[in-house]
């Protein structure tokens, strides 16, 4: 419970979209996605949603942690570098579709 | 028949007319919706455009010539596209041939075009528009400082690294289908293309907004992906001088101010501008308006043209034959040492093949086999039972087997403190468990080079098939 009662606020109960993609094979993109533009401020606006904190939870340099918002989607899309080339020897998830999970736990 | 011509002879203009393009697919080859491609061909598109191509299946087909779909269903799909062009007396414009958009991509297509062509005796002339690179020309760039990677993953290119590659392609832009245009096609078959230019270059061959053309290409691209529910079915632009309008040509898919503006995230690095060889799409002040509860009027996006003008290139280099062995646990004493066996494993196998030259994984599903960041905080704890997946790249396909096979075998009773199951540490589910995977490759080039003639680098050819 936080200080006014409420429980925290995590941010697979309010997204309506975590996923996460390729963009090109060199990065992976995360994109989150509200349902409503009160919903997106929320996310936009918490500490746990910064590019230091993302670089913390994925385990990588914060220098190659990327955060935008895209106010007109209620969306906000980060931008990690790709340890391994897309497909290259040592890949792991060559559409980099299942790079969400860290996100799950993510309490705003 | 000429198609071409007529576009420009009805004098469709900007500011007097509605230009309506049509999206078939997404990718071409996955099997075309044929209600929603019908319910567009009703709507008297001027132009018919498809997508055949994406680096997001990986390496493979880039390198090794082959298409990620099925030659059969990209035929039908083919036929389908061709006839409906036919009807409606309009251009037919076809990206990134094959899969992967290189020469034996484009010739494959070609080759299925012309068979098409043949069976059901239609006349047909193809626009073909290469997209393989000029070595030559290449290391000229890089050696003139040209060139730069895409991403802190890729290193700098080198004139070996060129060398090396099975294939290299440039990403082409609309200004290689405006020349293909001008050869008065009914077809323009192009190789590594913008999937967006394949959309944009008829509007932009009749006058209408760059940066509007572009940022209705790059929503349309991936047909009905932009809507709720998202879907493969054909979807329509329909395009003015201030504006443009989407629908899709499925009634149960709905494109929404939200689900198209969430659309320009997906797959990018960035959703406020998108780069093309010879200019850069704006879109911070796009605006984005539902005109009902299914179909948005979209404006605002402005196009730059580039000073310099770049190509994206793409290239595949062979790193090896794969194969790969497949077993499973469910000894919780296996999981719990999983990583001081796979290490004793490839000891065992080293000290048998000690000059041999191999890269050899061992992949432990169940166990975080899927998390990319080695340091990430996922949440994963061990299952109860493990899926393993030896995997060999090795200069030959019967050095990898015999890896893979040697690795299972040690793998199988290996020793670890509190072992109990002395009679296998693993369970195959049929036999031989070893697969030959066939030829690894990997993505040797993603850089961007300076081009100062984009077309010597994307050249233009009419082939003319069928009777």
């Amino acid at each position: 419970m936080t200080g006014d009662g409420s429980a925290p606020r995590r941010l697979v109960d309010i997204a309506s979209v975590v996923r996460s993609k390729n963009a090109g094979p060199l990065h992976v993109t995360l994109d989150l996605m509200f349902p409503d533009a009160e919903s997106f401020g929320l996310a936009a606006q918490s500490p746990a949603l910064s590019a230091t904190a993302l670089a913390e939870l994925y385990g990588v340099d914060p220098d190659t942690v990327e955060v935008i918002p895209f106010a007109a989607a209620h969306a906000i899309k980060v931008v990690l570098d790709r340890p391994v080339i897309a497909g290259s020897p040592g890949d792991v998830d060559v559409y980099g579709a299942q790079q969400h999970r860290p996100l799950l736990g993510v309490v705003l | 028949m000429n198609v071409v011509a007529p576009l420009r002879d009805r004098a469709i203009r900007p500011g007097r007319d509605a230009l309506r393009v049509l999206a078939a697919s997404g990718q071409l080859g996955n099997g075309i919706a044929v209600t929603a491609f019908r319910a567009g061909l009703a709507r008297q598109p001027h132009v018919i455009g498809c997508d055949m191509g994406s680096v997001d299946p990986g390496p493979a087909y880039l390198g090794s010539g082959r298409m990620a779909t099925s030659e059969a269903v990209t035929r039908r799909d083919l036929r389908l596209v061709i006839h409906g062009a036919r009807d409606v007396g309009v251009p037919l414009i076809i990206g990134s041939a094959g899969t992967a958009g290189a020469a034996p991509h484009v010739a494959l297509v070609l080759d299925m075009i012309g068979a098409i062509a043949r069976e059901d005796s239609l006349p047909l002339r193809v626009a073909v528009i290469h997209a393989d690179t000029d070595r030559a020309w290449l290391k000229q760039q890089v050696a003139a400082g040209r060139v730069q990677s895409l991403g802190r993953a890729m290193p700098a290119l080198t004139a070996a690294e060129v060398d090396a590659s099975a294939h290299i392609v440039g990403q082409m832009g609309t200004e290689a289908f405006l020349r293909a245009l001008a050869l008065e096609p009914d077809i323009v078959l192009a190789g590594r293309a913008c999937d967006t230019a394949i959309f944009a270059a008829v509007p932009v061959m009749l006058g209408y907004p760059e940066g509007l053309a572009t940022h209705m290409a790059k929503i349309i691209e991936c047909s009905s992906l932009c809507c709720t529910p998202g879907g493969p079915d054909a979807m329509l632009g329909t395009l003015h001088a201030d504006a443009f309008e989407i629908e899709s040509m499925n009634p149960i898919r709905a494109a929404t101010p939200v689900t198209v503006a969430a659309h320009g995230l997906y797959e990018q690095s960035n959703p406020h501008e998108v780069r093309e060889p010879h200019g850069t799409l704006h879109l911070t002040d796009a605006r984005f308006e539902a005109l009902d509860h299914r179909r948005v009027r979209v404006s605002g996006a402005r196009w730059a043209d580039a000073a310099q003008p770049s190509i994206k290139l793409e290239g595949s280099s062979w790193c090896g034959e794969r194969a790969v062995t497949i077993a499973a646990t469910c000894d919780p004493g296996v999981i719990a040492h999983r990583d001081a066996i796979a290490e004793g494993v490839r000891g065992a196998v080293a000290d048998i093949l000690p000059d041999a030259s191999y890269d050899l994984r061992v992949r432990v599903y169940g166990a975080g086999a899927t998390n990319l960041y080695p340091g990430a905080r996922t949440g994963i704890t061990d299952a109860g039972e493990a899926f393993l997946l030896i995997e060999c790249i090795a200069p030959t396909a019967d050095l990898a087997k015999a890896v893979v096979g040697l690795a299972k075998q040690k793998m199988l009773h290996f020793g670890f403190p509190g072992r109990l199951s002395t009679g296998g540490n693993l369970a195959f589910p049929f036999t031989p468990p070893e697969l030959s995977a066939g030829a690894a490759y990997r993505f040797s080039v993603y850089h961007v080079a300076e081009c100062d003639d984009l077309a010597a680098a994307f050249p233009v050819e009419l082939v003319r098939l069928g009777p």
